[in-house]
């Protein structure tokens, strides 16, 4: 496969911060910051210039077009830099109410039924509409799990009793929800770091150095 | 200089050991599958399945929109991913809406649409076929205003032609144009979004894709709520192996398998180092 100057570019530039990162995990050294400092510089200015791109297509262009209706979310949206004046920066309120109202009325109703009734439906009928012994335990422990580790955010009454035997259960259910969530942490820095070594040793070695990619 | 202590026990100088050992020896499990890959056997997870289910049971001219937020930083864990989805849809024939919900997936789509899934070599043509809408930063209310007016968020697709002069686009002007939601994110929550605003008000048929670590957060919606999910590289590779597409997913797959060994052994390490320090006595 023949590469071009271009991509044989890439490939020195990506290595050059892939490597400059990688350098962490020896100890923190200068090569290490300004390959951090470099990168996040790039991805600010990629994403104030894609947003400065949006900001003219979905809203300059068509005002001038004629759908003034637009001039309202763009002084809106105007009106959150006075954050930046000490003396003015309450009329940054306004917008901040209007996202969070509309925040708010979008996602109230499908919150309800979707994450309340049809979960705690789904709990339910997992227990009584199992069909093999594994699938009627399997229901049994989420129905479980779901009910003490509710019981385990209940902080206005004291967890003694019966309560607090339901949230200690409810704890240890909750333990192994945050371990399986961290284990995917773990495996996902894993693939990142599998990729970029894949990176190195594909892209760079053999493609950029070896030219035999 | 440091001064003479007392001497240390075994627990202690095992809990002391170098974490660049460590990383050492994860670095070098991870590079041996990327030079030599092993091939290790892939269970395809009843997630999966449902997932390719709910395409492959699609009839043929069916329309997929593709709410595609990947990210470049990111691309490692999902390219398997899309790449073997965005397969098996023009493999059966499906029409899709692909468009961008986060700054730097317009630059994925291209690169990865072009160059290594090629709609063309299955015969599909753009603007009949399929159709690339550019990136605009939806969020919740965003996707709200998607299903309910495709126009109004997307006027043209990526060159600047307006929805109306694309055949594709001709009769699809909301969800009802739509016979399967595709959800890609990458912020955990957002699995809510697609909850929210597609499955409740319109019963619409979703499959989600997202990160490994998301994983836990998009199960309990499975099978209920979301026809099936994938999250992390690992089962993309897994929906490689069941649609017959293999792509990058089976080396990354060995890669890992491995490379977990290494932290493996450092948590056993950490865990026999607290527990001997605990109970032990001085070792």
């Amino acid at each position: 496969m023949k590469v071009n100057f271009w991509e044989i570019l890439g490939a020195w530039v990506g290595a050059f911060f892939v490597i400059s990162v990688m350098t962490m995990l020896w100890k923190d050294n200068p090569y290490f910051r300004f390959g951090q400092q470099a990168i996040i510089g790039a991805t600010i200015a990629h994403m104030v210039l894609f947003n400065m791109k949006n900001v003219i297509n979905m809203a300059l262009i068509p005002i001038s077009k004629g759908q003034l209706l637009l001039i309202i979310p763009f002084i809106l949206g105007l009106m959150t830099y006075t954050r930046l004046l000490k003396d003015y920066a309450w009329i940054a309120k306004y917008p901040t109410s209007v996202l969070v109202g509309v925040g708010v009325g979008v996602m109230i109703a499908g919150t309800l039924r979707g994450q309340i009734i049809d979960q705690v439906k789904a709990t339910v009928m997992d227990v009584f509409a199992a069909t093999t012994a594994t699938d009627t335990i399997n229901g049994v422990i989420i129905a479980v799990g779901t009910v003490t580790a509710i019981t385990f955010w209940i902080f206005t009454r004291e967890h003694t009793g019966a309560l607090g035997m339901s949230a200690k259960i409810g704890r240890v259910f909750l333990m192994i929800s945050l371990g399986a969530n961290w284990a995917g942490e773990e495996v996902w820095y894993l693939t990142q770091m599998i990729g970029r070594l894949i990176f190195l040793i594909e892209v760079f070695i053999k493609g950029a150095l070896l030219g035999i990619a | 200089m440091q001064g003479k202590g007392p001497p240390r026990s075994l627990w202690e100088r095992l809990g002391e050991i170098d974490y660049r050992w460590l990383y050492a020896l994860s670095l070098v499990l991870m590079v041996i599958p990327i030079l030599r890959p092993f091939g290790l056997p892939t269970v395809v997870s009843e997630p999966t399945k449902g997932y390719y289910k709910a395409i492959v049971d699609l009839p043929p001219g069916s329309v997929v929109a593709v709410s595609f937020g990947s990210s470049l930083a990111l691309l490692d864990e999902q390219e398997a991913q899309f790449i073997a989805t965005w397969k098996v849809y023009f493999q059966h024939d499906l029409k899709v809406i692909f468009y961008c919900t986060y700054a730097d997936s317009m630059i994925i789509l291209n690169e990865e649409l072009d160059k290594i899934v090629k709609p063309e070599s299955y015969g599909k043509a753009y603007g009949v076929d399929y159709v690339r809408l550019p990136y605009a930063p939806l969020g919740e209310s965003g996707e709200a205003a998607f299903a309910t007016n495709i126009r109004g968020v997307y006027p043209t697709d990526i060159y600047g032609t307006p929805l109306d002069e694309i055949p594709m686009m001709k009769d699809i002007n909301d969800h009802r144009g739509i016979d399967l939601i595709h959800f890609q994110y990458t912020s955990c929550t957002d699995v809510e979004f697609v909850i929210r605003q597609w499955v409740v008000p319109y019963g619409k048929k979703a499959i989600i894709t997202t990160l490994g670590c998301c994983g836990p957060m998009a199960a309990p919606y499975y099978p209920t709520q979301i026809k099936g999910f994938l999250s992390g590289s690992g089962m993309g590779t897994e929906l490689e192996v069941l649609s017959g597409n293999p792509g990058p997913g089976a080396v990354m797959s060995d890669a890992k398998n491995l490379g977990i060994l290494g932290l493996l052994l450092f948590l056993l390490l950490g865990n026999i180092s607290y527990i001997g320090k605990k109970f032990g006595g001085k070792g």
